[in-house]
């Protein structure tokens, strides 16, 4: 194991990240702001104005404490390197990076987590921070952002595999589009996915998803024990291990044939 | 109004000069902050002080570093950007006012930008241009066919552009720029990263189109074959000064000489510039034939020696009643050698401010 | 005769998107799937609410499904004639397109903005329309001659759409990563996948007067089931004109610095 690139490459991501500061300001403030507050006015139309008194087993103060608390896990699981590594396939630059004696797939996860780590670090702060405020557990909180964490690691994974399709498709950056509108839906960063109909909730708990937001969330909350968080932590790495294996088949087949035509 | 009269000027520039601001960025979170509040501006003189007027129908070649001003004044003329000082006309028009007409009525094709949208063929491509250009049909199927095929291009019409070679391309480039057949064109280094036999095929067809069609063409670029087997004329910048203007030949021909020299004794320079009367400055040991030197060893070094024309009978004359030369030769001075000088004298004087932006 | 050389250029626009769609042929999939999932991800967001309450700030379930409807053939509007166009647009300034374009007789805008028409995102207004058509009785819409109406509302719709996404993109002029600001833009948009109603008092008048994203879908689903009042019709007429008017202005100002800069 060779660290030293490892670590000028997260070096590099993070100089790149914030070499506009007030773009990083801008897209951290605004990637948190309008999702918060639409889900906030949701609550507040369904509970002060609706009538509503409880939803799911949630009242109006679960509903904020649960957006609240979100906020801090969904701002890991972004960054679109993943679709970085399928725009290096598309435009052929990918032959650059082949010469290099390190995985293109490594490499660009690590540029790209560098400022994710940072926020990661800066929310783990104010979880603290909140968790004196409201009595939430800060050991809770540590557990819930490294679940996070790990799902950020899957999440990329399984860009990385999709990015493959580059290899056959010029507009494989539809996919992506795909992929992350169902992210957010069954990240849970949109609604506690507690709420789907008792029937529909197999639909989320067939993806790793929920592991980027909703569970994080239940987790630092409380509402999950710590028998359910260590499950869920088994649950995350049987996820991390299969994705690693379709990454490795994917890009496997993929690069043959890229290399069959000529880079 | 186009009032352009056979051999009347049709671009005519008067003490232009072109400064830009670009901001300096510091370091870090603090350099950003400043940026924004108390940006810190560096001024920089691209253009100064530049005039001449060039006559219909001429092909002109703007040459110089990278920095002097070249890409500026194109920008200039062809009414992207307003001189900070002085007056531009071309076609009678003011550039940078953009009237229809005069947008209408020039050209301008940058060797390193793409006009043509790639993922088209290129006869889709020209579509459009026709359709801007309001080209009547007829009209237009002409001068595609006749351009197509002085620049051998008729296979490659139906072809997406991102397909094709980079010399196919920019001769697609070309026709697309030219469809609408312009009578000035801008050219900024078209040959450039294009092979020998494709910037041969280019200039072939530009000589021919300059020639038949009297189009008033400006050409900037580093490769001196274009502007020795195609401009009449030749504008030097320097640093944003117009250091020469004139034909080509006249850079060479001003009776400059190189006599090429070795004798059977070891001798020095400054014993050359002694015997000949002339300034050490304008004698050097020639590099190639000292390397020559390590394999034959007994062979004494070669000297080149500056010289004007009507002194070489002298020179000579005075050098063999001292020695014995073994070999000589007398070069005419290369338009190539004469370029590297005037680059390389900016690089002394140390003014070049920076890159030119593309 | 000025009108005809941009009529016949947007003819020739047009083909030429047919033959560049005839080359990409898996567009069809990227278009019509990417909408389609977002729209089953709005409908399954709102009938997990409508699982729990009557109405919401007044809008019954149907009403919002029209409301959906209606939002999503604006939306495909502004797809099929500006959305790429817009992905584009930093190009014009970074990669220097600007260029040649300010020196053809034509308006250098005109030539960006109708360079590519999503042809095949023409699916996506059927879809939006018919979810319209199927919900509108229900809703209490009284159709009629009133689906006249329905284009006018669509095209106020596609120029909102229009005029704020320019004032997002322009500050191309003046940053290098005018993304950012397109990811905002992103980013508000989903202020206006809701009907306006719903908003707190402070969101509701920012998305009707600054960043009047509720004229892209919510304004006009309300002028149609229920009607203005004048008031409302004037104040929508004052924030497009003011924000043409801005835009005008922020484009003169940025090709004045586009010129400016450059050497």
């Amino acid at each position: 194991m060779k660290f030293e690139w490892r670590l000028a490459a997260l070096k590099n991501g993070f100089q790149d990240a914030t070499a506009y500061q007030i773009e990083f300001l801008f897209e951290i403030l605004g990637s948190a702001f309008v999702p918060a507050a639409i889900q906030w006015v949701l609550w507040y139309a369904l509970f002060q104005t609706g009538g509503a008194t409880e939803i799911g087993g949630m009242g109006y103060q679960d509903m904020v404490f649960y957006t609240m608390v979100s906020l801090l896990f969904s701002q890991i699981r972004g960054g679109d390197h993943d679709f970085e590594l399928g725009e290096l396939i598309r435009n052929g630059q990918l032959s650059n990076y082949l010469l290099r004696p390190v995985s293109v797939v490594e490499f660009i996860y690590i540029r790209g987590v560098a400022p994710r780590l940072f926020i990661a670090l800066l929310c783990l702060s104010i979880g603290v921070f909140l968790g004196f405020l409201f009595d939430f557990s800060v050991l809770r909180m540590f557990g819930a952002m490294l679940l996070a964490l790990i799902g950020n690691i899957i999440h990329y994974q399984i860009g990385a595999s999709l990015a493959t399709a580059a290899f056959y498709w010029e507009e494989a950056y539809s996919i992506f589009m795909v992929k992350n509108m169902l992210v957010s839906f069954l990240s849970g960063e949109l609604i506690p996915l507690n709420l789907f109909p008792e029937k529909m909730q197999w639909i989320w708990k067939c993806t790793p998803f929920y592991l980027y937001v909703y569970g994080p969330t239940q987790y630092a909350l409380g509402r999950w024990t710590h028998e359910e968080y260590l499950f869920q932590l088994g649950v995350a790495a049987l996820w991390l291990f299969g994705a690693w294996a379709m990454i490795k088949l994917s890009w496997g087949v993929g690069m043959k044939r890229y290399l069959s035509l000529g880079g | 109004m186009n009032t352009s009269k056979a051999g009347s000027a049709v671009i005519v520039v008067k003490n232009i000069r072109r400064s830009f601001r670009s901001t300096v960025k510091k370091e870090g979170l603090k350099g950003a902050l400043g940026l924004l509040f108390k940006p810190q501006f560096q001024e920089h003189e691209a253009l100064k002080g530049v005039s001449f007027s060039l006559e219909q129908g001429s092909f002109n070649g703007l040459i110089g570093a990278n920095g002097a001003g070249k890409t500026t004044l194109l920008k200039i003329l062809s009414g992207l950007i307003p001189p900070s000082a002085g007056e531009a006309r071309v076609l009678g028009h003011d550039p940078f006012k953009r009237a229809l007409d005069f947008r209408r009525q020039i050209a301008l094709v940058m060797g390193q930008k793409a006009q043509l949208w790639w993922d088209l063929p290129a006869m889709d491509a020209f579509d459009l241009l026709k359709a801007i250009y309001e080209i009547p049909t007829p009209l237009y199927q002409e001068r595609l066919n006749t351009l197509a095929e002085l620049l051998d291009v008729k296979r490659h019409l139906q072809t997406q552009i991102r397909r094709l070679s980079l010399g196919e391309r920019m001769k697609m480039e070309l026709i697309g720029a030219i469809l609408h057949w312009p009578s000035v064109i801008f050219l900024d280094e078209p040959t450039i990263g294009l092979d020998v036999f494709a910037a041969h095929k280019l200039r072939e067809f530009l000589k021919v189109f300059n020639h038949k069609e009297k189009a008033t063409i400006i050409l900037t670029s580093h490769n001196m074959d274009d502007i020795e087997k195609l401009c009449t004329r030749v504008l030097i910048l320097r640093s944003g000064e117009l250091i020469y203007d004139g034909r080509p030949q006249g850079l060479t021909e001003e009776g400059e000489r190189r006599l090429r020299v070795r004798f059977m004794e070891r001798t020095e320079p400054a014993q050359i510039s002694k015997i000949s009367g002339l300034p050490i400055s304008s004698i050097e040991q020639s590099a190639e034939s000292s390397e020559e030197d390590e394999k034959t060893e007994s062979e004494t070094p070669a000297y080149l020696i500056q010289l004007k024309q009507d002194q070489i009978v002298n020179v000579l004359q005075s050098l063999m009643q001292s020695l014995h030369i073994v070999d000589m030769g007398i070069e005419q001075q290369s338009l190539e050698r004469v370029i590297q000088r005037i680059y390389s004298e900016e690089k002394e004087l140390g003014t070049s401010p920076q890159a030119e932006h593309l | 005769m000025s009108w005809t050389r941009y009529l016949k250029t947007y003819q020739v626009q047009l083909k030429n998107n047919f033959v560049r769609e005839a080359v990409y042929r898996t567009n069809f999939l990227t278009a019509v799937t990417v909408d389609a999932i977002w729209i089953a991800i709005e409908f399954s967001l709102f009938s997990v609410i409508y699982a729990n309450v009557e109405t919401l700030a007044g809008w019954s379930r149907h009403q919002v499904y029209f409301f959906l409807g209606i939002f999503f053939a604006s939306d495909a509007l502004f797809t099929i004639f500006f959305q790429r166009n817009f992905w584009n647009f930093s190009d014009l300034v970074n990669k220097g397109e600007l260029d040649v374009l300010l020196t053809k007789p034509v308006h250098p805008l005109f030539l960006a903005l109708s360079r590519s028409i999503n042809l095949t995102a023409g699916f996506n207004i059927f879809m939006g329309l018919g979810i319209a058509l199927k919900y509108a009785e229900p809703a209490g819409f009284e159709g009629g001659w009133r689906w006249l109406l329905v284009f006018v509302w669509l095209l106020v719709g596609l120029i909102t759409a229009l005029l704020l996404r320019f004032a997002f993109s322009v500050w191309v002029f003046w940053t290098d990563r005018s993304w950012a600001l397109s990811r905002m833009y992103y980013q508000f948009f989903a202020f206006a996948t809701k009907p306006d109603s719903i908003y707190p008092k402070t969101i509701r008048y920012l998305i009707l007067t600054a960043l009047p994203f509720a004229f892209i879908g919510s304004v006009p689903t309300r002028a149609l089931l229920h009607g203005l009042s004048l008031q409302e019709y004037e104040s929508l007429a004052a924030v497009l004109l003011i924000f043409l008017g801005l835009n005008a202005v922020l484009w003169k100002m940025g090709l004045r610095r586009y010129q400016s800069a450059s050497s």
